[in-house]
């Protein structure tokens, strides 16, 4: 069992006394390292300073001694019975840690893709609305964009980064999908559905998986799908598997050169005079830039105007055309899709929509409005004006 | 003691001194001024409605809001920035309007992946397990009755900046800017809730997980964990706000605000990390070799002007008027200790004056009085500096390294340009 070595921390604090001390007979100068970036003899991990407990400080903040003499006694809460950890503990990692069996094909997850994500992620995943592109065609083809880079010619083609191009580990897309998607109701798939979807973005990134081609006849296991090779799963650093992750992160940050970083070297001045060449040029704003703020911006301080009478139509672009209007839920105005409602009454209508539904209406659609407000957006949904 | 008695004395009877010389000098000017002026200030010679009537009874707003003419200092957003409708996406805090190294609870900036979850607080547990000895549930009394620390830290979205690597695009410091705020944070120190549970020695890595829509996650190391790593459930002095994570978030100082999970609802321990979405997907910093950085902690040192600024410049500032440069500098990796300021973009700079609290990884004031020159251009660039000796980049040096396609962690100098009328633009220096 390993407990926070006092012993190490005591050491660690003798170590910045000396470091203070010494800053101090440099009185500040402007360029000295002076922080303590090591705890326990370790560099920081992140290369940045830390504030050792000294004399009942941390940095500028006295800390109650106490505290850390009774922590060790403090248990406020109870152990977790199992099948609480088993509700809770559902994450999965790149060996297959929490990854449940199933079994889900390419077809079936287009259906369920066709149904439940197109309207946010956009045909074969060709994104929209705001939300990301799940593919841009062949992973590895895809990947070999990842070097580009727009600083000289801003017209260029910059790199993608999507799924397949990107992306380390393939467990992060089957326990984002269970957990995280459908966006407007999550935690609504089980664990073959997210099989079929997993399969069909593969699919849509042609992706083969044990030199075999995920095509539209493939059927995602769990045991295939721990052979995923990811084509850009060397592509991160500092690299943070294996037994020695955290040392390797630490020589990592401590090299500034590393993160695009800049660190003044012991006793270095810092330029003040003539520090740039004359040749630089001032780069403006091109074409006016972005400035569609919401609310627009102003700093005037008079009496708020009224507050404007409801916009249906713009209630509607907002909340509502991401289904309504593509086909997901009955359309827009489309009085045939909507006539099996209606005939149960307007108020069962309206009792839906205001309450939401399992097909995946979120409630009000999302927004804040009245019951009143939220009824006059619902009929004018219907009606198409 | 009798030296230095008779040495206030003298100090006292030169201020008098000076303050009789100086009322002279305000007297005549008052007089010039008001024998110039056209008409009385209607503002003064008038009875005010609030000066005559009734104001409200303290039985109004039993939660107070700010006055109502303060109705246009506001979190902002952008179409550019959003997902649809708004649940992935971000509000950005008027920073043209903050003053000294707190940002109200309302204005605070706001991000979320899966929209803003209202938790119910008697339905509130936090799970800690894995690699520990013995793993815990905690209600958010059970939590809240640990000892707790308070400290003043900014959270700062990595993508602070992260829009303009290519050239300027926002004219306007609440959004190149306003993607961070800052708090007084009150909560307990993860490892003093470690001591107790014991950590196995074989954990590096903890996962912190959201309870909201989109089941937010990261992975952090031990190292952090157990330096100043804090859950949080109080923001200046009142319950953290649904948007900052009620009832409980990670706060991790200096870090990316994303890191910082809201709505925490576990927290497990393991010898090898998780690859969660946000911190593969996104929140990975791409380099010009095609490798992107993972794991990219601490948000680097960094500084901008605050007045003027494009939203509230000095058009209205007549020659000679002497006026306070102001702005911030902070680091998530250490303790602001100088600002300097440039008014040609940074070819020679001038020492700042930091004022206020100068506390670790937190916002920090800075000065600079000034003589403003009707007609002049000036490009007013800050550079800030931390103890641990990191120095904000030049646009080329950061650049250099991290091409601009990075997205994440510019730090680089900003430029103020504040043309002949006074008003400012936002531009970048370049070679």
């Amino acid at each position: 069992m390993f407990k926070l070595d006092r012993k190490l921390l005591t050491k660690a604090s003798a170590a910045a006394a000396l470091a203070i001390i010494t800053v101090g007979c440099m009185g500040g100068s402007s360029s000295t390292s002076a922080g303590v970036t090591e705890i326990d003899g370790k560099t920081t991990i992140d290369g940045g300073t830390t504030y050792p407990v000294m004399n009942d400080k941390t940095g500028p903040y006295y800390v109650n001694p106490q505290v850390a003499a009774d922590a060790p006694k403090i248990f406020n809460g109870r152990i977790p019975t199992a099948n609480e950890l088993a509700a809770w503990d559902k994450d999965v990692m790149p060996d297959g840690t929490g990854l449940p069996e199933g079994s889900g094909s390419v077809e079936d997850g287009e259906e369920i893709y066709e149904a439940q994500c197109v309207s946010c992620h956009g045909d074969f995943g060709s994104g929209g609305g705001g939300y990301p592109s799940l593919s841009k065609g062949n992973a590895v083809d895809m990947q070999k964009t990842l070097t580009n880079n727009r600083w000289k010619d801003p017209e260029a083609d910059g790199p993608t980064r999507v799924f397949g191009s990107y992306w380390p580990q393939a467990s992060t897309l089957w326990w984002y999908i269970r957990d995280g998607m459908p966006h407007p109701k999550s935690k609504t798939l089980n664990d073959d559905e997210t099989y079929a979807l997993t399969a069909y973005i593969l699919n849509i990134n042609e992706f083969e998986i044990d030199g075999v081609e995920v095509d539209d006849e493939y059927v995602l296991t769990r045991e295939k799908f721990l052979k995923i090779k990811m084509p850009n799963v060397d592509g991160f650093e500092p690299n943070i598997d294996g037994p020695d992750a955290l040392k390797r992160v630490r020589a990592y940050y401590a090299n500034p050169t590393n993160f695009g970083a800049l660190n003044l070297n012991k006793g270095a001045e810092r330029c003040m005079t003539n520090c740039q060449k004359k040749s630089v040029t001032t780069r403006r704003i091109k074409n006016g830039g972005i400035k569609d703020f919401l609310p627009p911006m102003s700093d005037v301080r008079d009496l708020p105007k009224e507050v404007a009478a409801l916009d249906v139509k713009a209630v509607y672009a907002d909340n509502c055309a991401m289904c309504h209007g593509n086909g997901v839920g009955p359309g827009f105005g489309n009085t045939a899709d909507w006539s099996a409602y209606t005939a149960k009454g307007m108020n069962k209508v309206y009792a839906n929509g205001i309450h939401g539904t399992d097909a995946g209406m979120p409630p009000k659609g999302g927004s804040t409005l009245s019951d009143a407000d939220f009824k006059s957006v619902v009929d004018y949904l219907i009606n198409g004006k | 003691m009798d030296n230095k008695k008779s040495n206030q004395e003298i100090d006292r009877r030169d201020f008098f001194r000076k303050a009789a010389a100086m009322s002279v000098t305000a007297i005549a000017g008052t007089s010039l001024v008001s024998s110039n002026a056209r008409a009385d200030d209607p503002a003064i010679m008038h009875h005010v409605p609030w000066g005559q009537n009734w104001g409200d009874p303290v039985t109004k707003n039993r939660y107070g809001v700010p006055s109502k003419y303060e109705h246009n200092v506001l979190r902002r957003n952008t179409k550019l920035l959003a997902s649809g409708n708004f649940r992935a996406s971000i509000a950005v805090t008027p920073i043209q309007e903050s003053m000294g190294i707190i940002t109200p609870n309302g204005l605070f900036f706001s991000r979320s992946h899966g929209g803003v979850a209202h938790v119910d607080p008697e339905e509130y547990r936090l799970m800690i397990h894995g690699l520990v000895e013995k793993p815990i549930v905690l209600t958010l009394e059970q939590l809240k009755r640990y000892p707790s620390v308070t400290r003043t830290h900014f959270i700062e979205c990595p993508a602070n900046g992260g829009q303009e690597w290519r050239g300027p695009q926002f004219n306007s410091i609440q959004f190149a800017k306003g993607f961070m705020s800052s708090a007084e944070w009150t909560g307990v120190y993860l490892k003093t809730i470690l001591e107790d549970l014991g950590l196995k020695p074989e954990a590096q890595w903890m996962l912190a997980e959201g309870s909201d829509n989109s089941e937010m996650g990261r992975t952090i190391p031990i190292d952090k964990v157990l330096d100043d790593a804090m859950i949080v459930w109080g923001q200046n002095g009142e319950a953290l706000r649904p948007e900052q994570g009620y009832p409980v978030r990670i706060l991790l100082p200096g870090w990316e605000g994303n890191l910082m999970v809201k709505w925490l609802k576990r927290l497990e321990f393991a010898a090898e990390p998780w690859y969660c979405k946000e911190e593969t997907s996104k929140y990975t910093a791409l380099k010009p070799t095609g490798k992107a950085i993972q794991h990219f902690y601490a948000n680097e040192v960094n500084s901008t002007v605050t007045s003027p600024s494009p939203e509230i410049d000095w058009s209205d500032l007549k020659d000679g008027d002497l006026v306070e440069i102001e702005g911030l500098a902070w680091s998530g990796m250490g303790t602001i200790t100088h600002v300097d300021l440039s008014f040609d973009g940074g070819r020679n700079y001038e020492k700042a004056k930091l004022k206020g609290l100068v506390l670790p990884k937190s916002w920090t004031r800075w000065s600079y009085m000034h003589t403003y020159k009707k007609g002049d251009t000036l490009l007013l660039t800050s550079r800030a500096i931390d103890d641990a000796g990191y120095i904000q980049p030049t646009i080329d040096q950061e650049v250099g390294v991290m091409g601009v396609e990075s997205v994440y962690h510019r730090n680089a100098v900003e430029t103020w340009e504040v043309n002949a009328k006074g008003e400012v633009n936002h531009v970048q220096i370049r070679s």
